[in-house]
């Protein structure tokens, strides 16, 4: 699924590399616990596996596709057609009702639009409901919908169209602890269902026992230590 | 959901800016397009003033006071061309025709101007067209005047009505020549020119009511001999009756005895001259500026209306330059709003990068939000200027003359908007970079 081999990144004016991590592999349906602290490289590695910024030397290879050698709108294209994301918090467009806003999961992508069964707002309202989101709640506005209502609608949005990799960044960090496993436990239920692989980032060791593996970061980063 | 409606949505997310900028772009653009509107009608109406004549001759003073004086009825002419000199330039070689022109006297505030036949068969104004008549004729002998159509509009004059031209200019003047009473035979139709306010006579009451205003006590104030009574239709049937009385005394009002219209004048302020072919204009200006028998001057009124223009030029220059910097203010408040919403777009832009979109869908989504804008506010400002020009129409009709068409948008006008929204679009390209520049920057990472 994923598959790293000697990448380092420096960023301009920056000398000193902020990533070298010289093997990295993650397989299909694989649940992944990323943990570093801030300043580890995270942002750096999330930039590169969802092809926002651009591989300097070594390779990423996600489905098999290398992502070196992608142009910056084929790596758009890319992340649109293969990749689901969830922020740590404020995921959602307040403008757009919580519908809408899972809908622009498969805006950019004919690939995800064409993987769904029923018309895309009829698959946006299922998602949502299998999410938790009920009738009621999708009807509101996004700005009155509680954080653990809003990253669900916003899970919702990542998993539309079935992307084959969903990153999640610090998804819990806003929640109390209680919704944290519920959240996690519904993000396997959906990422189950067609083997969709998770990248969940986080710092709260807690979490790390629900996961298939434990990466972390600091070990594999060789431009940390 | 396409590119436009994700920015409308966004847009109206931001509503109370977003229309305070639209309503800055509305006004901004009123104004412009009236300003433009007038300047365009107030251009058009006095070029339209007088065409076809080739001279304006009159006693030597500058030239755009002569024209000021003959054509606009503005200002005085202080001195006079001598009848035998009318007489003479007239027999000169190419002369077409000739239109003597006697002012100096007035009728409640409007121009009387002192003329012959000639006047109506050969005076013309905006494309070359003839005075009409919307009623009555010319007049043919020494008792009858022809109104404007503003002067029998505005003093609710009628056909077959009795009134008295007074000896000088102004409502107030002291010499009433009341014992002169002159029939309505004519009244024209509306050229949107000083015509419409203008009283016309035959040279020969101009003369007479002089000689006579020597001769008798000045009494006060004239009025319609046949005042008008309260009731719009009774004061017709008083016409009628008064018809019947005017029958029985002198004139009569369709089939008048054609008299002398000339009489014996000693001076004129000025006539005009049409020649047979423009060749003769300027050999016969020439003449007439060098002529013995008295100081004249001769100017050729296309020329002389571009040179008043031309001094006028620079006040609607101004005018233009002013509402051009109006509307790039506003497109500048535009600027301003979008680029200091822009740091708390940072987010909703992160999140259209992760799913999938590129940096130009970011930049054609700035740009177009700042398009929506400048074209709500172009249509908001077109509706307000139609407005506007209804409102002032009837103002700028009274006090000015200017007649403001609520017609349909020129090109020009086109023009104008369609250079309105190049710019708003232009200045949409700023932020649009900016955001540009932070969807990849930003990347993935959500800041503030």
């Amino acid at each position: 699924m994923i598959e790293i081999n000697n990448l380092v990144f420096s960023w301009p004016k920056h000398p000193a590399p902020t990533l070298d991590i010289a093997e990295l592999t993650i397989s299909q349906g694989e649940r992944i616990f990323l943990h570093g602290p801030s300043g580890s490289g995270k942002s750096t590695l999330l930039g590169l596996l969802a092809g926002i910024n651009a591989i300097q030397a070594g390779d990423i290879k996600i489905l098999d596709t290398p992502m070196r050698q992608l142009a910056a709108t084929k790596r758009d294209q890319f992340r649109a057609d293969h990749i689901g994301t969830i922020f740590q918090n404020f995921n959602l467009l307040p403008f757009l009702d919580p519908i809408e806003n899972v809908m622009l999961g498969c805006q950019y992508s004919k690939m995800r639009k064409s993987k769904l069964t029923q018309p895309l707002q009829q698959s946006a309202i299922s998602l949502l409901e299998n999410l938790g989101i009920d009738h009621t709640l999708q009807a509101k506005s996004v700005s009155e919908l509680s954080i653990g209502q809003q990253q669900r609608v916003a899970a919702a949005r990542a998993f539309i169209g079935q992307p084959e990799l969903i990153i999640a960044d610090e998804p819990t960090s806003a929640l109390d602890a209680d919704s944290r496993e519920a959240f996690i436990e519904t993000l396997f239920c959906q990422a189950e269902k067609y083997q969709a692989t998770i990248l969940f980032v986080s710092h709260d060791h807690s979490l790390a026992q629900l996961f298939d593996r434990k990466v972390s970061l600091n070990e594999i980063n060789g431009a940390a230590q | 959901m396409n590119l436009a409606s994700l920015a409308f949505k966004s847009s109206w997310n931001r509503k109370s800016s977003v229309l305070l900028t639209l309503f800055t772009i509305a006004i901004s653009v009123m104004l412009l397009l009236s300003i433009e509107r007038v300047r365009q009608e107030a251009k058009s109406s006095f070029a339209n003033t007088i065409s076809g004549t080739d001279l304006i001759v009159g006693a030597r003073t500058g030239d755009i006071q002569l024209l000021l004086s003959s054509v606009f009825r503005i200002g005085h002419a202080n001195n006079a061309v001598q009848w035998q000199s009318y007489e003479y330039i007239k027999q000169q070689r190419g002369v077409a025709w000739t239109i003597p022109i006697s002012l100096g006297d007035s009728h409640k505030g409007h121009a009387v101007l002192g003329t012959d036949s000639s006047y109506f068969t050969h005076f013309r104004y905006g494309k070359k067209q003839m005075l009409a008549f919307a009623h009555g004729r010319a007049f043919h002998n020494g008792r009858e005047v022809v109104l404007g159509s503003d002067v029998a509009k505005k003093l609710n004059y009628h056909l077959g009505e009795q009134i008295v031209i007074s000896h000088g200019m102004g409502n107030t003047s002291f010499h009433h020549h009341d014992d002169n009473p002159m029939t309505i035979v004519g009244i024209l139709k509306p050229t949107g020119t000083p015509v419409d306010r203008t009283v016309h006579v035959p040279l020969i009451a101009i003369d007479e009511m002089h000689s006579s205003s020597h001769n008798k006590s000045p009494r006060m104030i004239g009025k319609p001999l046949s005042k008008p009574s309260n009731g719009a239709e009774h004061t017709h049937d008083e016409h009628k009756h008064e018809h019947g009385k005017h029958q029985h005394k002198t004139h009569q009002l369709v089939e008048s005895e054609p008299g002398d219209l000339i009489g014996e004048p000693k001076q004129i302020t000025a006539f005009l001259m049409g020649f047979d072919s423009p060749l003769y204009t300027l050999q016969v200006r020439r003449n007439i500026n060098q002529y013995k028998g008295e100081p004249l001057l001769a100017i050729m009124p296309g020329v002389t209306l571009r040179e008043l223009w031309g001094m006028l030029d620079i006040v609607e220059k101004i005018l233009l330059l002013f509402s051009i910097v109006v509307v790039i203010i506003s497109l500048l408040g535009m600027l301003t709003t979008l680029l200091a919403t822009l740091n708390q777009r940072r987010r909703e832009l992160a999140i259209l990068r992760s799913v999938g979109a590129r940096p130009w869908h970011i930049f054609s989504l700035l740009t177009s939000e700042a398009v929506i804008i400048t074209l709500l506010g172009c249509l908001l400002g077109t509706a307000l200027f139609f407005v506007a020009i209804l409102l002032a129409q009837p103002v700028l009709q009274a006090q000015f003359g200017i007649s403001l068409s609520l017609s349909m948008l020129s090109s020009y006008e086109v023009t104008l908007l369609g250079a309105i929204m190049l710019a708003g679009t232009v200045m949409g390209i700023f932020p649009a970079l900016r955001a540009y520049y932070y969807s990849l920057i930003d990347g993935m990472s959500i800041k503030i």
